[in-house]
């Protein structure tokens, strides 16, 4: 997508303000012929996104548009379809999620001979019959139709669809037979069978696709594979694995392995070529044993969730540590004696998720050797906060102290036995932003420390013993955006109102009501950069979601009378550093 | 103002708008025109002649120059734009790359 110089970024935003301004060009025909097609792409998104467009307006972009996305949008149906039928230049047509194009629908873009990828992805009013509109499409490249009314019987016929290079069939009720007599097509290089009837059988052919390089098997009865020398992603999650990968040809960038069995554990994945793997996924498989880990040396994200997996094999993935961004060994028996073998091995490592394993405290001085970290979960396990040494000098067993010197941005610390005294050393975190916490033993206190986090821009403490008087004295960070007090059952309304007042531009989450920040724009408005443009039009489509009929906004249905209630309170109440904001927003109005 | 602090763009009607060098140069098209080596016409006379653009649309290209100007000082005000000019507009400025 090419990016809009400033200028045509406004032209794009006005032309989109409301119906009327729409009227006032819509008969510019001549001008709307000569609109270069990437800029009728964009009016055409925008358009999408503000829920102004309608059939009859969708033709006069019949000689520039290209590109037409409107994914999920339900009113779009066979009218409209007979507009986007005469688009002479269509060469991309995204109808994903929407329910009410059916087989019908789909007769007006028989034979367009631009279009090069289409996407029906869930329209499950499209069937077999939907399948003969599209065979007419002469050089369509990518098609999906995941999830579909398709049957075996209409895959088959895709076999004439000689240039399709991806193929997306989803859900499909594919058999063996209906993939075999797909033999023929000889570039496609991207097939999704997930959740098909396709059995080994069915699998052997795929040798014969000569350029493929993305296969997802998932949720299948395939237990071997062919030889497939191009392969860079596999996907075989939640299947029952007997030989694969045995050659070491196929280059593997990416391999998810979630939820599978191994029937034969020694040897899966002995043989594979691991030079270029640098995504693997065996969350929830049946591996006991991990020797495949050492031999991968470029691996960046690693997920080991809920694998049998112990500190005795954590040696393996120091093994493949030099590289790793993300480590996830949520749910696995490692404890903080694992994380001392691991600490030292992953000098490149940000994302960390310790939850649901038996860690301690112990555990925080070795994660505190982990130079890149950025994110770290560290939820559902025994960390208190305090390290246990017999001595009784508080302040030098706060155990969370050892985290000061990383630039951590994400900690969650969630059904965690730490207490106020323990969050002590968070005040000090420079570039902590967002923080999770949940707890009965939390008070007051507890905000106190948090108040002094730089950057904090979420904070969520639930279930603590949160007072009136606590959350009245709390002066919140100016970055907080979001503030998740849910479980707090000892808040009141009104002061829960008050809070919102004080700081208009924090979201507050509670069981008494969701409240929206009031002066939407906040602070964002001041820095004269070009993202500017798109905080106007984030504010402005904001501003007019009451007043348009075409958008329901669940969470606005709920809360709404007592939003106006406040917006009208706090107006008079606007600080004097807001209140040049609040002028300039109306002015945009 | 001295002569070479300015430039003249002309439009399709045969308008002419004296604005200065910094501001017309918001337009990369423009800046390359007046600065890349070469005997580009328009460097040596100060005049670029826009055949595509009207003379309501080169107003309203003009009026951004100097309003991007002082946006970039620091000033924050909308750019007014009539919904009946937006397409033209869109495209010249697309030209002009602005």
């Amino acid at each position: 997508m090419k990016s809009e110089s400033e200028l045509v970024g406004f032209c794009i935003e006005a032309a989109c303000e409301s119906r009327e301004s729409v009227d006032k060009w819509r008969m510019q025909s001549r001008s709307l012929d000569r609109l270069p097609s990437h800029l009728a792409d964009s009016l055409l998104r925008r358009l999408i996104a503000r829920r102004l467009l309608y059939p009859s307006l969708l033709e006069v972009f019949k000689h520039s548009a290209e590109e037409v996305d409107v994914r999920g949008d339900n009113s779009v149906d066979a009218e409209w379809m007979a507009y986007l039928g005469a688009y002479r230049h269509l060469r991309y047509l995204n109808l994903s999620d929407c329910h009410r194009v059916s087989t019908s629908a789909l007769w007006p873009i028989t034979g367009m001979s631009s279009l090069q990828e289409l996407d029906l992805s869930r329209c499950f009013k499209v069937n077999d019959a939907g399948i003969n509109h599209i065979l007419s499409i002469p050089n369509l490249e990518r098609l999906r139709i995941s999830e579909t009314s398709v049957t075996a019987k209409g895959v088959k016929l895709l076999a004439s669809l000689k240039n399709l290079s991806l193929l997306d069939l989803g859900g499909l009720p594919v058999d063996d037979v209906a993939l075999t007599s797909l033999q023929v097509l000889k570039r496609l290089h991207y097939i999704d069978l997930w959740g098909s009837k396709i059995s080994n059988k069915g699998a052997s052919v795929l040798n014969t696709f000569p350029k493929l390089t993305y296969l997802n098997l998932a949720w299948t009865s395939v237990t071997k594979l062919p030889k497939l020398s191009f392969l860079e992603y596999l996907n075989m999650s939640n299947c029952t694995i007997d030989s694969i990968l045995e050659d070491d040809k196929a280059p593997l960038a990416k391999l998810i392995l979630s939820g599978a069995m191994f029937m034969n554990e020694a040897e899966a994945l002995l043989y594979a070529n691991t030079n270029f793997l640098s995504f693997l996924d065996v969350a929830n498989s049946s591996f006991h044993r991990f020797f495949f880990l050492s031999k991968m040396k470029v691996i960046e994200h690693l997920n080991l969730s809920s694998c049998m997996m112990g500190d005795d094999s954590v040696e393996m993935v120091a093994c493949a540590g030099g590289n790793l961004k993300s480590l996830n060994l949520s749910g696995t028996r490692v404890s903080s004696a694992g994380l001392g073998i691991l600490a030292g091995h992953v000098p490149h490592l940000e994302i960390l998720s310790l939850s649901q394993t038996p860690v301690d405290d112990t555990a925080i001085s070795f994660i505190s050797m982990m130079p890149s970290l950025k994110d770290v979960d560290l939820s559902n396990t025994n960390i208190k906060g305090f390290l246990h040494q017999g001595r009784t000098d508080v302040n030098s067993l706060l155990s969370l102290m050892a985290l000061q010197n990383l630039k951590l941005e994400r900690l969650n610390l969630e059904h965690t036995q730490v207490r106020d005294e323990a969050l002590y050393p968070l005040s000090s975190f420079q570039e902590l932003r967002y923080l999770s916490l949940k707890s009965a033993s939390l008070a007051d206190i507890s905000l106190y420390y948090l108040s002094s986090i730089p950057k904090l821009t979420n904070l969520s403490i639930c279930d603590a013993v949160l007072t009136n008087y606590g959350l009245d004295m709390f002066k919140a960070p100016e970055t907080l955006k979001l503030l998740d007090l849910k479980g707090c059952w000892l808040l009141t309304e009104d002061t829960i109102l008050s809070f919102c007042r004080n700081h208009p531009q924090v979201e507050v989450r509670h069981e008494l009501g969701t409240l929206f920040p009031v002066n939407q724009n906040g602070l964002n408005h001041s820095s004269p950069s070009r993202s500017t443009s798109k905080t106007m039009q984030m504010t402005k489509k904001k501003d007019q979601i009451p007043l348009s009929p075409y958008f329901v906004d669940q969470r606005l249905k709920y809360s709404r009378d007592e939003l106006l209630a406040l917006q009208f309170t706090s107006l008079p109440l606007a600080s004097s550093s807001e209140s040049g904001n609040s002028i300039f927003e109306k002015q945009l109005g | 103002m001295k002569k070479e602090d300015t430039v003249k763009l002309i439009s399709a009607e045969g308008f002419e708008f004296v604005v200065d060098k910094e501001a017309a140069m918001v337009s990369q098209t423009i800046h390359n025109m007046l600065t890349s080596p070469g005997s580009f016409a328009e460097r040596q006379h100060g005049e670029v002649t826009f055949p595509e653009i009207s003379t309501t649309i080169l107003e309203k290209i003009c009026q951004y120059f100097y309003w991007h100007l002082q946006f970039a000082s620091g000033k924050e005000t909308e750019f007014p734009i009539e919904p009946e000019l937006t397409l033209e507009l869109m495209m010249a400025a697309n030209y002009l790359h602005t």
